[in-house]
């Protein structure tokens, strides 16, 4: 089942290349009709999925390369399924909306798309640490191509970067993935990449705490957490479209999900002590994601910067180990990527029409497209946290977590929600009202096409903003587990880090 | 020697015969006659020359054939000079396979320079068979001549197109450094029989026993190692490498990229372990510091090319950085009493296999585009741009072979480096590990740099192509490309296959 999901993608684009080069429509219906499947079937799955327990499910595990106990071995639980849900929706929804935006070598971008989709789709289902690092660094190739080739002004300089930083990263995880699998071998343990069995493991000293350090850099890095964010800007403003919507709505959960599987995971006692310098870095990433988005005078920059801010919100729940901290920042995760992915949806679509990008060029855009205003006002308010919308419930839970944690940073995080307001805010009034630009009052309003393709984010943005209990109880066991593994850390660890933040900052 | 010795021999056997047909094919063949439209006879062409290459690749299949088939024969010949043991039929496996590829993408580029010559195939064949005994030989009488023989042969390959220049710098420079190097390890042989009274390995080793720290016995090692360093051109014994893989025909740099470095590569395993294994710790110290500069000089020096072949030239120096690395691991980790685990010679084996896929396929696609149009086109990066839409084939498949060698998983560079870090951090080495992978971090660049080049700019100027790709070239491609793939996805068989090579020599 699983393998059938993560591989539909790519058995897709193999059927493309062989039977439908030139054809134009052919092959973007193939495209879209895999995308399809594949959703419905990733819907199949959260329909039959169990919610309730900790366990994961829909496993398969077969040998692979068994010199080094390597095993092609899937399964998901909560978080993966909702990240696959993700996934699958905004794959369809990407390459729904640039439909006619590709004129270039057009068959190599949807193949592209799906090779990324049963990239992505990998790096969430694999329970095997091998595994996991080929689709984790495979999915880097589609992405590379998609800003190289069909990318803004500056695409080379962007691509070579992003796949440079992510790079990295990755291969420093490589010795620190090497290095517990030996280790966990030579304690007498089997050789084994299998993620659940390490997680038993309970690495400890030197080794615990480097190859944390590691994974963690190579997570940081694709977040983006600050100071390792700069990739992000340049990568997103030169993206395609569908590439900016899938880089910002899936590319960065990886990496968060990697700190829960891993960092967390594998060694819950460093990711104790880590607390505080994790947390001080995301409360920077909110204020700075934040007040550069203020100053930015191009929108994909813009929403960019926005996305450090919030992703920000989403390790800074995650690290105080609270409930609600860790729902919130799950769902905050989701959230982001609906919300943001719409922005740069819509984004996409006015460039298309402006071919522009700069704030200044625009204004008085609601006179000749209303829809597309009405459209981008609901995300923008989605994206700035007023409650009804699903950006609300997530960043409220991560305050409310932070809070229990500790006051200061509720208060600093919260900063950034205001300045989150105002650069959302400023931004629409500058494109949409104010003196309308002569230029573009004959310009078409959103296409059918265009509208059905925000519909669905629309859909989920309320749902999760007035009925989060779906998702919750998804998360809500393997949210336990996550504290259950820290707690007994906590315990020890926690009251002098606390102690010592309260010197520090006054906190309770 | 005995009648049987015969057998250990019977591959390199087929090769000579291989060569022997060939010169002897070359002499009876004519030249063409041209005719114009109406057929009145109007010049001489040269002859064609697909029999010599059919011999040559008959006979590179043959002598994988027997090696095969001689599996599990294991036996020592002449008076233990040489043995036929897995290691031994591995390695004639993997350097039959090069030289079969090597011919492959041979015809059609000699045949665009008009230089398409018998010979060619039999120097091509004498440095195979040299190549054969070397990783056979377990004594360093025979192993000498065997590498000289390689060497010679590889010399007049280098020189192969005499009326270049740049053929002929490359063939003096290949030449010097390397009698230079030979006769440096030749010294070294000698200092290890004047301390023993043997060439032997194994016997070597019996009468070492416990005094390998001696002064003399240590420094005879280190020439010995030098003199192989030249050949992998590991840093700082790299200076030839670049000019001699730039100025040598495109096929022959394949083939020097490969067999030359990978022969030595199983004779640094081979003499070192079986002859010095008491000197572990200084032999392990050796490849250290030669690996880590190795790495550093090959990956920061291919950072500035903007000659492809060139850029590739130090890729392979940073790539023999990687092996080495890998050796030292061995070495330093039997000195601390952890030999029971050969794994980083494993991975070194699994390493130089997917070495020699994923450059034989780099480099054909570069004589591939060469026959294309051989008069303009000089490797050089911006004669890359807007391949992808030139030729998608070839730019895909040299994006292929680019990934690998940059480490990225789903092929086989992914699954060499795969198993040479993790022998490496299993012996604790963790942080030779991190050396080696940052510095592909930094290797990504170069290689992505091409991929720019192909895919993300347009061409400056349009190249006029010739006919399209010759038979012989796809099936050499199509062998790289499929290797290259089929190791990085299923590489289980590779490494049972090393598994007893590595067994039969550590037993």
């Amino acid at each position: 089942m699983l393998t059938i999901l993560t591989f539909l993608p790519v058995a897709g684009a193999l059927l493309m290349l062989i039977f439908m080069r030139g054809r134009p429509n052919a092959y973007k219906t193939a495209a879209l009709a895999t995308t399809i499947i594949v959703f419905a079937l990733s819907v199949y799955l959260a329909a039959t999925f169990k919610t309730g327990t900790a366990d994961f499910q829909f496993q398969e595990n077969h040998s692979w390369i068994s010199s080094l106990g390597i095993n092609y071995h899937l399964g998901i639980d909560g978080i993966s399924l909702l990240l696959v849900l993700l996934t699958t929706l905004l794959s369809m929804v990407a390459i729904l909306g640039t439909w006619n935006s590709i004129k270039d070598r057009g068959l190599a971008f949807f193949i592209s798309l799906l090779v990324l989709e049963t990239g992505m789709l990998g790096v969430f289902i694999s329970m095997d640490l091998f595994l996991f690092y080929v689709f984790w660094e495979i999915q880097l190739i589609p992405m590379y191509f998609i800003i190289g080739i069909w990318g803004g002004p500056r695409r080379v300089y962007a691509a070579i970067k992003f796949f440079l930083y992510t790079f990295a990263g990755s291969v420093l995880m490589l010795v620190a993935i090497l290095a517990i699998v030996w280790s966990y071998r030579n304690s007498g343990g089997p050789l084994t990449f299998d993620i659940l069995t390490l997680q038993h493991a309970g690495f400890g000293g030197t080794i615990a705490a480097l190859s944390f350090a590691a994974f963690f850099i190579a997570f940081a890095i694709k977040v983006p957490m600050f100071p390792v964010h700069t990739w992000l800007p340049d990568a997103h403003t030169e993206a395609p479209t569908a590439g900016s919507v899938i880089l910002a709505g899936v590319l960065l959960k990886m990496g968060v999900y990697g700190m829960i599987r891993f960092c967390i995971g594998f060694f819950p006692a460093v990711a104790v002590k880590a607390m505080l310098p994790v947390i001080i870095l995301s409360v920077i990433a909110v204020i700075y994601g934040a007040a550069m988005s203020l100053v930015q005078n191009d929108m994909k920059r813009l929403v960019a910067y926005s996305s450090v801010s919030h992703m920000g919100f989403v390790t800074l729940g995650l690290f105080t180990f609270t409930a609600q901290g860790v729902q919130g920042s799950i769902l905050q995760m989701i959230s982001h990527g609906i919300l943001t992915g719409a922005l740069f949806m819509i984004v996409g679509f006015f460039y298309d029409r402006t071919h522009t990008r700069l704030i200044k060029d625009y204004g008085g855009l609601a006179r000749p497209m209303p829809v597309a205003a009405a459209f981008l006002s609901l995300f923008v308010i989605g994206s700035l946290g007023l409650p009804g919308l699903s950006g609300f419930v997530g960043e409220f839970l991560i305050l409310v977590g932070t809070f229990q944690y500790m006051k200061v940073f509720a208060v600093l995080a919260s900063v950034g929600i205001i300045l989150g307001a105002a650069y959302l805010l400023w931004m629409y009034q500058r494109t949409m009202f104010q003196h309308a630009n002569e230029k573009w009052l004959s310009l078409k309003d959103l296409s059918a096409r265009e509208i059905i393709t925000l519909v669905p984010l629309v859909g989920m943005a309320i749902w999760i903003g007035i009925y989060p209990h779906t998702f919750l109880n998804m998360i809500d066991v393997p949210a336990q587990n996550i504290l259950h593994q820290v707690q007994p850390y906590l315990a020890q660890h926690g009251g002098s880090v606390l102690r010592f933040a309260s010197a520090l900052f006054g906190g309770n | 020697m005995k009648a049987s010795d015969i057998i250990a021999v019977l591959p390199e056997l087929i090769l000579l015969v291989a060569a022997g047909a060939i010169l002897l094919v070359e002499a009876f063949l004519k030249p063409r006659v041209v005719r114009d439209e109406n057929g009145a006879v109007c010049g001489e062409a040269p002859a064609d020359r697909t029999a010599v290459m059919a011999i040559a690749l008959v006979g590179f299949a043959a002598s994988i054939a027997v090696a095969l088939l001689l599996y599990g024969h294991d036996r020592t010949a002449f008076a233990g000079m040489m043995a036929l043991d897995s290691w031994a039929i591995f390695f004639k496996v993997l350097f039959g396979i090069t030289g079969f590829i090597t011919v492959l993408m041979s015809s059609s580029y000699l045949e665009a320079h008009r230089r398409h010559m018998g010979e060619y195939y039999a120097l091509l064949v004498f440095a195979v068979i040299g190549l054969d005994l070397m990783a056979g030989a377990r004594d360093f009488i025979l192993f000498y001549v065997s590498f000289e023989l390689m060497s010679i042969a590889s010399y007049l390959l280098a020189a192969y197109f005499r009326y270049r220049k740049h053929s002929n710098e490359a063939a003096l420079k290949y030449f010097l450094t390397g009698s230079f190097a030979s006769a440096i390890m030749l010294y070294g042989i000698s200092l290890i029989y004047g301390e023993t009274g043997f060439t032997n390995y194994t016997a070597i080793a019996r009468s070492l026993g416990g005094h390998e720290g001696a002064p003399a016995v240590v420094f005879a090692i280190l020439l010995i190692g030098v003199g192989l360093a030249f050949k992998v051109s590991a840093a700082p014994f790299h200076m030839w490498t670049p000019d001699v893989y730039q100025g040598a025909p495109t096929p022959v740099t394949a083939f020097f990229a490969t067999g030359p470095k990978i022969g030595a590569f199983s004779v640094f395993m081979t003499a070192f372990f079986m002859a010095f294994p008491g000197a572990a710790h200084e032999w392990g110290i050796f490849f250290l510091v030669l690996s880590i500069l190795t790495m550093l000089v090959g990956n920061l020096f291919a950072l500035v090319q903007s000659n492809i072949k060139r850029m590739l030239a130090y890729s392979s120096i940073a790539h023999a950085g990687y092996l080495l690395a890998g050796l030292a691991a061995v070495g330093l980790g039997s000195f601390v009493g952890r030999s029971t685990y050969p794994d980083p010679a494993k991975g070194v084996l699994i390493y130089l296999v997917a070495y020699a896929f994923m450059n034989l396929g780099a480099f054909a696609v570069l004589a591939y585009l060469k026959t294309q149009c051989p008069d303009k086109f000089d490797f050089s990066l911006k004669h890359f741009a807007g391949l992808g839409r030139r030729s998608p084939w070839a730019g895909a498949l040299l994006s292929l072979f680019l990934l690998s060698l940059a480490g990225i998983p789903g092929t086989a560079g992914f699954i060499g480096k795969f198993y040479v870090f993790s022998g490496i951090v299993q012996l604790g080495y963790w942080w030779l590990a991190v050396i080696g992978v940052l510095m592909s971090a930094v290797s990504a660049y170069y290689y992505l740099r091409v991929i720019i080049y192909m895919w993300f700019r347009e061409p400056e100027e349009e190249l006029v192509l010739r006919a399209p790709i010759s038979g012989s070239m796809a099936a050499a491609l199509t062998l790289a490309a499929a290797a290259t793939i089929l190791i990085g996805i299923v590489p289980q068989r590779l490494w049972d296959a090393v598994a007893q090579a590595v067994a039969s020599l550590f037993s």
